[in-house]
């Protein structure tokens, strides 16, 4: 197992300094159209070719890494601590407080949220950045994605107030936020783990749909997201397998986090 | 009981009304409500794109037209939709028996497989099994809806299963995560010293505390399958309530798209109203 | 005896093949749901594609020849202008239904087309003035109509008129055209039987159309349809991408590019006065020197030759070459050329300092491109403008939004700065486009609505436009449109770009096929078109 975790090490390192140096290692640079060779097969030039309109894919994939794999764990990070937060004090509380978050939640889980997201378009600037735009998308990814978790939070909060050490905590004098932070969340890390981890590539990919609201990266910056919706376009006209590499790394870089942060990895 | 059933309903009720009126004002608010793209038409009049404009705007006042609403509805009347000229009701009865097919497909396939999966990797823990379980889960959750449904369509298979296997991955993240920590407790340690099979500790030490977040996601199983289900029917034509969501949000359809809600709402929260009943049950024959 | 075998295999063979050629359903695909079945009402191409099919028409144009041949009505008189029309009607004609044709039906048709509380753009198109119409039936089979003021184009409007009944009960459904609507089932497909009563026969007299049935299916998703036709499941695809034609031909499937459709893309500047932006881009938007900058600075032959594969040609002005007639063939197209933009730019003070472009009070000239989300061809010309746009120091910021958000900005809020968008110009003559030039008209995208011309060039194209209205000489009508494009093509209000190809798939067991550049471009000769057995 401990080779394994070494593997993951390596795979995550690789990729952080890949994407780091990405201005050394693809220096045509993601928004340079080489118009001469648009759709080219990998070559000495473009180690992945070009795209449609003659763009390097390979700067454009380590650039829409940088910031995907930078972005989309953040929204995830943020989603979880609210679905944590949400979940927990429902569970804590009990009664009224309960009903209410619960009714919360199945009101975050019913609303059609797409015209809250039309309507942060509009009030967006115009000439927002491409980088403010992104940032922006994942945010409210972030704060729209967390009424699922905090469901399933809630019932693992509700099931260990039944529990011997919470009451011994109770007894030992802990309430409020300071039993929820110190002796629930720690014990809900299943649900919390398992809700960061399908948020990041959920996120990517719904940035990229969101394209279709002028919300997500706008053009010429790249994101993984954007990348990934081309697999239509390989999947109907195009079966060129290098178009598959952005699929490839978000697998490889979400399991390696996996077994990077999997408790029985670690103990081993 | 009959005050649970009783605050159920209640419950229910509440959440209909007041989400279906909050995407309401959400479609009103948001721009391009009183747009319509025979605006472009130059072979209209300048009255004529008035009038287009006006007839918009008929439903601008929100609540009165959410309590004119809710008095048809009282009579059975959904409305008619405006994009596509056809009584709710009629769309509603064409479309939904197909969404809620393909959804119970996905959910029940989806729920073999991450289940299966997950309680497979905690009864034989080898390196092999973890790498193809979180292989697999990354590789479909990684995968964007709309080109797996495409996948499925170039090899003529049903849609409902592509849904299946992007609920699955969800499940059994939640499920081997789940597992994972409940056996990491003290009595399922003791167990294990004490001799007892992987099976048997699984069913009487970790399922137990397990087996209420589990209920809980069931519960929110229906809300991810919608969610998974929508990309699918658009790419795949499938006519479900699924495209005829995304149509009535393109095309700023108020009608259609609050009653979309009030369905989507309904089953949503049916289906959590079940796993909180069974949660009940479970706690009181435990206690 | 050799001779007479020789006459009997001839004419078994081209018995055979006649009625090898008959029967069958022809099957194709709608992008989406027709929104009316009321041929009066139709805006949407679905609806549209319906009415071809099924509507009896006065006059049909013939997609080819451009020229209006007799089909309802035998024959016709135009005079005062266009001001009145006399048509004599085809005798023994019956609905689908069995209900008789006759002249009342023109005469409801027309009154129920040009009530005011109709707003149809079929109608509109008739409205050259205040005023009612009058219709007056001869006899059971001649009608003279009578227009409130001359109707340039009058002719060729009625092959928009899809002829209602007054009398059967079945209303709109009712059809005179080769096919009526069977069955239908919503969301999903529309089933179109032969017209039992349809008039029309071919050269050996036989009855009608070929076809037994079309069989329209609900197909939103582009790759699907083309999935679909390769697998043989529908026979034709009416407008096809250019990324799924090189697939399709590429896997030897039948595609043909008949050539430059009427259809453009444009790019235009908000020149609104109250437009929400800040003062010094107004002043940049409403300098032709500025237009005609970007203008020359948009490489237009990379953009057919990269976004649309070849498949389209750069745009010269407002409308295309393939618009034979009504083209301005004395125009050339705009150069490319880099050195001519910064030399007009600096015209207006516009000056490159390092790799920005400054206006004459130091602001850097920056501006967003708003297109509709979803549109990859507009995406990626967008993407492409903003690279050209670069080289002469002009930051684009490339903004897409959902249709109707769009929508919302460019023809109420002016929340825009820039807008790239397309139109489809179905109809040939310029009368159509009235409501583009004028510039009270609502859809005079860069500055609607105006209540007096903003400027001279402007002032002069609304009495051009307004003489060729009003003008029943077709060459003098001609002058007119000729000199507006003329004006445009100096102005650059629109920044046209390419005029795209007009692309279509029709498998080779489709007989007679003939596409055309215009609508509906696969299809026009449905009638005649036959599946070989």
């Amino acid at each position: 197992m401990k080779s394994v975790r070494l593997v993951a090490i390596a795979v995550l390192v690789l990729t952080a300094l890949t994407v780091l140096g990405a201005r050394y290692l693809a220096p045509a640079g993601y928004e340079q159209q080489f118009r001469e060779m648009p759709q080219a097969a990998p070559s000495a030039h473009h180690l992945l070719g070009t795209d449609d309109l003659g763009r390097d894919r390979w700067a454009r994939l380590l650039y829409g890494m940088r910031v995907s794999l930078t972005l989309a764990p953040l929204a995830a990070l943020f989603t979880t601590v609210l679905a944590g937060l949400v979940g927990g004090i429902a569970g804590y509380f009990g009664g009224w407080t309960e009903r209410c978050c619960k009714l919360l939640i199945d009101l975050f889980l019913s609303v059609p949220w797409l015209f809250l997201l039309i309507t942060v378009r509009a009030v967006l600037p115009l000439n927002v950045s491409p980088e403010a735009s992104v940032t922006v998308t994942f945010a409210l990814l972030g704060l729209l994605g967390w009424a699922a978790s905090a469901r399933v939070i809630c019932a693992g909060a509700k099931n260990l107030m039944k529990s011997e050490f919470i009451w011994m905590a109770r007894a030992s004098g802990f309430s409020g936020f300071k039993l929820i932070r110190l002796h629930l969340l720690p014990n809900l890390r299943g649900a919390l783990l398992a809700q960061f981890w399908i948020s990041i590539p959920v996120f990517i990919i719904a940035e990229a749909n969101l394209g279709a609201l002028g919300l997500g990266v706008s053009e010429p910056l790249p994101s993984l997201g954007s990348l990934l919706r081309e697999l239509q376009d390989a999947v109907m006209l195009r079966p060129e397998p290098w178009r598959l590499l952005p699929l490839a790394v978000l697998i490889v870089v979400i399991s390696s986090f996996q077994v990077l942060l999997n408790k029985e990895e670690v103990r081993s | 009981m009959l005050r649970f059933w009783g605050w159920a309903v209640l419950r229910v009720a509440a959440v209909m009304l007041m989400a279906s009126f909050a995407s309401a004002m959400l479609m009103r608010i948001a721009p391009g409500f009183s747009s319509d793209d025979q605006e472009l038409n130059s072979g209209l009049s300048s009255q004529s794109i008035q009038a287009i404009r006006q007839a918009r705007l008929m439903d601008a006042d929100i609540p009165h037209f959410y309590a004119s609403y809710v008095a048809s509805l009282i009579h059975g009347d959904l409305g008619a939709s405006r994009s596509l000229n056809q009584p709710v009701k009629d769309l509603l009865r064409e479309r939904l028996p197909v969404t809620l097919f393909n959804l119970a497909f996905a959910l029940a396939v989806g729920w073999l497989l991450g289940l299966a999966l997950a309680i497979a990797a905690q009864i034989w823990d080898t390196r092999a099994l973890s790498f193809f379980a979180n292989g697999l889960s990354g590789t479909f959750i990684s995968t964007p809806a709309a080109a797996l449904a495409l996948v499925f369509l170039l090899l003529r298979w049903p849609p409902a299963f592509a849904a299946a296997l992007l609920v699955y991955p969800k499940v059994y993240r939640y499920t081997q995560n789940l597992l994972q920590q409940s056996s990491e407790m003290p009595h399922v340690l003791t167990a294990r010293a004490k001799g007892a099979g992987p099976w048997r500790v699984l069913a009487w030490h970790i399922a137990p505390i397990a087996f209420p977040q589990l209920i809980a996601l069931v519960g929110v199983s229906i809300s991810i399958g919608i969610g998974v289900l929508l990309p699918i029917e658009v790419v795949s034509d499938v006519a479900g309530i699924g495209q005829l969501a995304w149509h009535a949000a393109q095309a700023r359809d108020l009608p259609l798209l609050v009653n979309l809600t009030m369905v989507v709402t309904f089953v949503t929260v049916c289906a959590t109203l079940i796993s909180d009943a069974a949660q009940r049950g479970l706690s009181r024959s435990a206690a | 005896m050799k001779r007479l075998y020789l006459v009997l295999v001839i004419w078994t063979m081209g018995f055979s093949s006649m009625f090898a050629q008959t029967g069958g359903e022809l099957r194709f695909c709608l992008r989406s749901e027709p929104k009316t079945f009321n041929p009066l009402l139709v805006e949407d191409e679905a609806s549209e594609t319906i009415r071809y099919l099924t509507g009896g028409v006065l006059v049909r144009v013939n997609r080819i020849t451009l020229n209006a041949e007799p089909d309802l009505a035998t024959s016709w008189k135009v005079s005062e202008g266009g001001k009145r029309i006399r048509f004599k009607l085809r005798e023994g004609l019956k609905y689908s239904d069995g209900t008789p044709f006759s002249a009342e039906d023109v005469a409801y048709t027309m009154q129920q087309l040009m009530d005011p509380a109709l707003h149809s753009s079929t109608g509109d198109a008739f409205r050259s003035a205040e005023g009612k119409l009058a219709t007056h039936v001869i006899s059971a089979h001649e009608i003279e109509i009578n227009f409130p003021a001359p109707v340039a184009n009058l002719v060729n409007l009625f092959d928009t008129v899809a002829i209602l009944s007054a009398k059967s009960p079945q209303k709109e459904m009712a059809a005179l055209g080769p096919f009526y609507i069977s069955d239908r089932k919503a969301g999903s497909y529309l089933l179109l039987k032969r017209n039992p009563y349809y008039w029309k026969k071919d050269a050996a007299g036989k009855q009608l159309p070929y076809l037994d049935s079309i069989r329209l299916d609900i197909e939103q998703n582009p790759e699907i349809e083309a999935m679909r036709y390769k697998r043989g499941e529908v026979h034709l695809i009416n407008t096809v991408s250019p990324a799924i034609f090189e697939k399709l031909s590429s896997d030897s499937a039948s595609v043909r590019d008949a050539g430059a459709s009427t259809d453009t893309e444009q790019l235009w500047f908000n020149q609104v006065p109250s437009a929400p932006i800040p003062a010094y881009k107004k002043a940049w938007f409403t300098s032709t020197n500025f237009r005609r900058a970007v203008s020359e600075a948009i490489n237009r032959n990379d953009l057919a030759r990269i976004v649309y594969r070849g498949h389209a040609v750069p745009a010269i002005g407002i409308i295309s070459s393939s618009n034979k007639f009504w083209f301005n063939a004395s125009l050339t197209p705009h150069p490319y050329d880099t050195s001519s933009a910064l030399h007009r730019l600096q015209q207006d003070g516009f000056q490159l300092i390092g790799d920005t472009l400054k206006d004459k009070d130091g602001n850097p000239v920056e501006f967003s491109i708003a297109t509709n989300a979803g549109n990859r061809a507009r995406e990626s010309m967008a993407t492409m403008i903003q690279q050209d746009l670069k080289k002469i120091g002009i930051k684009v910021n490339v903004v897409t939004l959902d249709f109707n958000s769009l929508l919302e900005r460019m023809t109420q809020s002016y929340k825009y700065e820039a807008c790239l968008l397309g139109f489809q110009n179905v109809e040939l003559d310029p009368n159509s486009q009235m409501a583009v030039w004028l510039s009270s008209a609502d859809n005079h995208q860069w500055n609607p609505s105006q209540k007096s011309p903003a400027t001279a060039w402007e002032a002069e194209i609304d009495k051009l436009m307004r003489a060729q209205a009003a003008s029943g000489d077709e060459h003098k009508r001609k002058q007119y449109w000729d000199r507006v494009q003329q004006i445009a093509w100096e102005q650059e209000p629109f920044i046209y770009l390419i005029n795209k190809d007009a692309l279509v798939a029709i498998a080779p067991s489709v007989k007679n096929a003939e596409p055309s550049v215009f609508r509906p471009q696969a299809f026009w000769n449905v009638e005649t078109l036959a599946l070989a057995r």
